[in-house]
């Protein structure tokens, strides 16, 4: 066969396989919001569900969803943050390191599942924080963790070794170059990392199931208990009843997920070139 | 890395400053050291506590009864979960062998042939497309996939085929963004030279740059079957939760995550025992697949 | 052992209710037992807290047994129950109140022939020793059968009526709700499964199922009161003894028509004020 023929065939195979990932994020995103803009209002977004069928709005989900990822980005960042400062600055390469980059890969990889039961079984039984927004904040920054420390170190190491080395000259110490030099240069990117760690945190759903509750309520206190987002999408899409309300949960719940992934990207693109 | 103190310790006055200097540097590095130690920390506590809920079914059950009995059946006292496992199995194949393909050529099109323009379409989307929640995949799923594989199977609509496709499309991101990378590192100067040897564009792809780039096509692969082996909610939406053998592509099944969900919330004593072991099984599994993907890449060095 | 663990749980929830309200015990109603019974028993506490301030109704779902053993013991004021009372829980003094019924429809394709099932037919169907809807009068095809998960009620209710000794089919797909049960059944020529009866007719969709004769009787509001139909059972509320004056007033709620036309038809049961009715 004419080789210029097999490359034809090849790259329109190509060109399909890349369309057709298109076309399936258009699909489901369509879809989605075909169904869902019709029950969107706000309304909708600020009154509570009330009924055995979940009929009115979602407020109270919503507000334990912000919540809990919030609280889960607060107990992540700085831990996160400073784990990968020691990695990209402080250690050196050896077993240790090893370990703890292994320990962080499969820290990104359990099960979601996993992580859920494990939360259950350590923060809401064992450590008695009980079924909480405590205890699922807990569980969702492990799993956020690997993903800021990854995005931080990559930060730090793409700052420029000479910018260093001129703060070094001036006399600096090792911290003081780290945290007043290397943390805002690489600032933008690792802003992006935590804003789209906490995207995952918003749709994070297995976790969440075992250690946050389902009651319907609007959480004060981080140990009371709640119904985030996705509970509350599972629980109607499999009741199958209230669809109507499923399909604006749904929605808002991607609407969410794209406003992070968005603004990530924006922060990024805002201050790259400065 | 290479002053590990920048302040110069040669007049008595700055030796002063510097101790104290010194061991506030030292204090710090010992924090960040301790931050970093979480994760090998939530590793490990994560091993013991979930292995600590699950031991008790070597005792309670039996270790060969467990993993190799036929019959899941918590309400008669049956925990053999070798139909579950045979679930997850056919899942993750299934979702791999139609994902795998689309992954692998989409980022085959983002590395070597798409344009700038048309690239910042399609790789925000695949980003994208890695951020929707499993919880709306799932839902997806059951509304609008169900009903169409029910009436082309002339079943349901749920079990293995439902499972596959909407389990491929949410590992095709993680494949694919991985694999774009891998392709990336590829230096263009082999590109180069087999194009300057009269080679065709997909004769440079399949005989040059994906052999080249052909290890870390491996690990996103590996890493996709990570995501496939441990999804639960999607899967759970989609499966039909029967929990037997494999019987057809549009028959209902079960598989360790979707089961763990299930029976989660009304399960007491040994059943309890049983999922705790089955999400042992599950990290287990996954902690492998990372390894195996270190060791790939190591090999490769 | 079992029933001590009952009692804290129960005094726990007691606590917790007087932490918070700060209600002396005759504001206060602790109500404990069915999961099936929790939906009408939370929403109408819920309503009636809103209209009596200063009350408390506490509601558990512990499950039909342990709410009648805390009622019983006198750690609860009322027990929700789904089945009927023992009989060596009779004569401790337990009165009973119905407040709705639990009728269970079994639903097929609009499209599928058959019109009514056996008891007998239903069993071997579910327990797949029929697997075919011409084995029933129907037509040659596979029968789809479609099961609830363990956790339901409904799923409790047929298979102690129905099924009895018999085991269900593992190979049944098993879903967690009404509503997908339903939806799946009308979309699937082949399927069978099981609802509340309240259920059988549309709500939020447009999409029918049929509900089957079971031993030739039609499932509606009035043969499921008048337990003509085979697949139903009556919900209780049990006092011991007469209930104290808030107890008794949460009861008359319940049975109001804000709560029997509401919640209880809301969740697909059928309101005890049906059997007036016939």
């Amino acid at each position: 066969m004419d080789k210029r023929i097999a490359n034809n065939i090849a790259l329109a195979i190509l060109w399909l396989a890349a369309s057709i990932t298109v076309l399936l994020l258009g699909a489901i995103i369509l879809y989605v919001f075909y169904n869902g803009v019709r029950v969107l209002s706000i309304e909708f977004i600020l009154t509570r569900p009330h009924g055995v069928n979940a009929e009115g709005g979602i407020g109270p989900t919503i507000v334990a969803t912000l919540y809990v990822t919030g609280l889960s980005m607060l107990i992540c960042t700085p831990i996160a943050v400073l784990a990968a400062v020691y990695l990209a600055e402080y250690a050196k390469q050896g077993r240790m390191v090893s370990t703890i980059r292994f320990a962080a890969d499969s820290l990104a990889s359990v099960p979601s599942i996993v992580m859920g039961l494990f939360g259950f079984a350590l923060f809401v039984e064992a450590m008695g924080i009980g079924l909480s927004m405590l205890s699922a904040a807990l569980a969702l920054s492990l799993l956020m963790l690997p993903i800021v420390m990854r995005a931080t170190e990559e930060a730090i190491r793409a700052v420029p070794r000479y910018i260093r080395w001129g703060s070094y000259g001036m006399g600096a110490t090792k911290w003081q170059t780290v945290s007043r030099v290397v943390l805002p240069a690489a600032a933008p990117r690792i802003i992006t990392g935590i804003v789209l760690a906490t995207g995952r945190a918003v749709g994070e759903t297995a976790v969440v199931f075992y250690t946050m509750g389902q009651a319907i309520h609007i959480p004060v206190s981080p140990l009371e208990s709640g119904r985030p987002m996705t509970v509350h999408l599972y629980l109607l899409a499999v009741d199958g009843i209230n669809l109507p309300a499923a399909y604006g949960t749904a929605l808002l719940l991607m609407i969410m997920i794209l406003a992070f992934n968005l603004s990530a990207r924006w922060i990024l693109k805002r201050y790259r070139k400065v | 890395m290479t002053t590990p103190n920048g302040v110069a310790t040669t007049t008595g006055e700055l030796t002063l400053v510097s101790r104290q200097m010194q061991v506030r540097e030292w204090l710090l590095a010992a924090v960040f050291f301790l931050c970093a130690f979480v994760a090998v920390l939530a590793v490990a506590l994560i091993f013991t506590f979930v292995g600590y809920k699950a031991l008790p079914i070597v005792t309670e059950v039996g270790l060969w009864p467990f993993l190799f009995g036929r019959v899941w059946a918590s309400s008669e006292g049956l925990y053999g979960i070798l139909p579950l496992i045979e679930g997850s199995i056919v899942v993750t194949l299934g979702a791999l062998a139609i994902g795998t393909p689309l992954a692998v050529g989409t980022a085959i099109f983002l590395s070597e042939i798409a344009s700038p323009g048309v690239r910042a379409i399609v790789r925000p989307a695949v980003e994208l497309l890695a951020g929707i929640p499993s919880v709306v995949y799932g839902f997806f799923g059951v509304v609008m996939l169900r009903p169409l594989i029910g009436r082309l199977t002339d079943g349901i609509g749920f079990g293995p085929l439902t499972t596959w496709i909407i389990l491929a499309i949410m590992i095709v991101p993680t494949i694919a963004a991985l694999s774009e990378d891998a392709l990336q590192s590829i230096p263009m100067g082999i590109r180069e030279a087999s194009y300057a040897m009269g080679a065709t564009q997909w004769q440079t792809i399949h005989k040059v740059v994906v052999p080249a780039a052909k290890i870390g096509i491996v690990d996103a692969i590996i890493l996709g079957m990570g995501r496939a082996v441990g999804e639960t909610m999607a899967v759970l939406m989609l499966i039909g939760g029967a929990a037997v053998f494999f019987e057809g592509i549009g028959s209902p099944m079960s598989t360790l995550t979707s089961q763990i969900v299930m029976d989660m919330g009304y399960s007491t004593g040994t059943h309890r025992t049983a999922l705790f072991a089955m999400a042992a099984i599950l990290f287990v599994i996954s902690m492998g697949l990372v390894l195996a993907v270190r060791l790939i890449s190591r090999d490769k060095e | 052992m079992h029933s001590a663990l009952i009692a804290l749980l129960v005094v726990c929830i007691a606590l917790t209710g007087c932490g918070r309200g700060g209600s002396r015990a005759e504001d206060q109603v602790i109500v404990t037992g069915s999961t099936t019974l929790l939906p009408i028993a939370e929403q109408a506490a819920e309503q009636f807290q809103g209209l009596n301030p200063g009350t408390s109704v506490l509601v558990s779902g512990l499950g039909s047994s342990a709410g009648i053993e805390a009622v019983i013991a006198g750690t609860s004021g009322i027990a929700t129950s789904s089945r009927d009372l023992k009989s060596e829980e009779e004569g401790r003094g337990l009165i009973d109140t119905p407040v709705a019924y639990d009728g269970i429809a079994v639903i097929v394709n609009p499209g599928n022939p058959v019109d009514g099932l056996t008891t007998e037919q239903l069993r071997a169907i579910y327990a797949g020793e029929i697997t075919n809807w011409k084995d029933v009068g129907g037509a040659d095809r596979v029968i789809d059968l479609v099961n609830r998960d363990e956790a339901s009620g409904t799923r409790e209710a047929f298979k102690k009526i129905v099924m009895g000794d018999a085991h269900f089919d593992r190979s049944s797909v098993v879903l967690p709700g009404t509503g997908q049960v339903r939806d799946v059944v009308s979309r699937s020529p082949g399927a069978i499964g099981y609802i509340s009866v309240g259920f059988v007719a549309p709500r939020f969709t447009s999409t029918l199922v049929k509900a089957l004769r079971v031993d030739g009787v039609k499932p509606s509001e009035e043969t499921v009161a008048s337990q003509e139909y085979p697949i139903a059972r009556t919900l209780h509320f049990f006092t011991k003894g007469e209930p104290t004056a808030l107890a008794h007033r949460y009861i008359d709620y319940v049975l109001s028509d804000d709560v029997q036309d509401g919640v209880v038809i809301d969740a697909g049961f059928v309101p005890v004020t049906a059997r007036d009715r016939l």
